[in-house]
């Protein structure tokens, strides 16, 4: 099956879809890993919500593309190469400090990109956003609760948050390479750039926490299906079951 | 349970004006986190919209050794209730 994507508007709301589901997987493998049961229970409902907002925004995206193919199509049946999917996302679940960096600079830019989105002229899609900021709203207030905790913590908590912050800075400047797509699709590019870089140095800094400058990454972009080196694995363990099993049911 | 870390009973208003009910109870560092916690795994389903933590350490209790002497007394005393009246048909159901 080659999965295609023909329409430019189904283009861009496959890079948020994308970006959900890959996010919703890594979030997932922490079922049954979480440092307390409470914790565990927490990171599984964010994965569930971005799960959710992943299924809604593949609907739309077939929608836009006649209905060629189902959402599980686009989840289980497209090569890492066919994902476009910010590449912050797919990074490993390294320690609990990895965890909760990625989803901090996740929730930073999801929130001011839904809120513009909120305004978009695709009805479908404006819709979609104001119902999924709540979501993102409480998400963003227990990644920032635990980047303060972490930050704030002990010289190893802290040390460990610096560490998954310098890591995940790397995969940051090709977030806001805005393409034409982007330009058309999102309201305020520019904006969402920079208030990304201000919310990111207001939360840092109130926890002892620095954004240090790091050296570009070599890696070709997002939108032209580029990912790291831990894409693969993600999507064999995400895609094995229904494409050893084709005809599985629920 | 490592230091620092202390449970919290949690308690659900379903909507305004209703009793607050008990639910269980949740670990957490400290208020906020404990109200975190209880939201993620007490009302996940729509279970309500206003929610209490309260430490469990300050809640009073009476001790398990002395429930005899707390609550026995009120076995016999059948007195106590209010089923020796009769009630008039005008008054319905009470």
């Amino acid at each position: 099956m080659k999965i295609t994507i023909e329409n430019k508007d189904a283009m861009s709301v496959i890079r948020l879809a994308d970006t959900s589901v890959i996010l919703a997987q890594r979030l997932a493998e922490m079922c049954s890993n979480g440092p307390t049961l409470e914790e565990d229970i927490a990171l599984s409902n964010i994965s569930l919500d971005l799960f959710g907002r992943a299924e809604e925004l593949y609907r739309i995206v077939a929608r836009m593309e006649g209905n060629k193919f189902t959402p599980d199509e686009y989840v289980f049946h497209r090569n890492e190469r066919e994902y476009y999917n910010i590449k912050l996302v797919e990074q490993p679940n390294h320690d609990f400090a990895w965890v909760i960096s990625r989803q901090l600079l996740h929730d930073i830019y999801a929130k001011e990109l839904f809120t513009q989105l909120s305004n978009s002229p695709i009805h479908e899609i404006a819709g979609l956003s104001q119902k999924v900021l709540k979501e993102i709203r409480y998400s963003f207030m227990h990644s920032h609760d635990w980047t303060n905790r972490l930050g704030l913590g002990t010289p190893e908590s802290n040390q460990r948050m610096q560490a998954a912050l310098d890591h995940l800075m790397k995969y940051v400047d090709e977030m806001f390479n805005f393409d034409e797509l982007d330009r058309k699709f999102i309201p305020d590019p520019e904006k969402l750039k920079s208030t990304w870089f201000s919310e990111v140095d207001r939360i840092l800094g109130e926890s002892n926490l620095k954004r240090n400058a790091v050296a570009p990454l070599s890696m070709r972009d997002f939108r032209q299906g580029f990912h790291s080196e831990h894409m693969g694995h993600l999507l064999s363990i995400m895609q094995f079951l229904p494409r050893a099993y084709p005809d599985a049911k629920w | 349970m490592e230091s620092g870390d202390k449970v919290w009973e949690v308690f659900i208003q379903k909507k305004a004006g209703l009793p607050f009910k008990h639910a269980g109870s949740v670990h957490g560092y400290d208020k906020k986190m404990a109200l975190q916690n209880a939201r993620d795994l007490y009302t996940r389903r729509g279970e309500g919209r206003e929610l209490w933590v309260v430490e469990a350490s300050n809640i009073v209790a009476v001790p398990l050794d002395e429930a005899d002497a707390f609550f026995d007394p009120a076995d016999d005393k059948i007195y106590r209730h209010p089923t020796f009246y009769d009630i008039p048909d005008s008054v319905g159901h009470m």
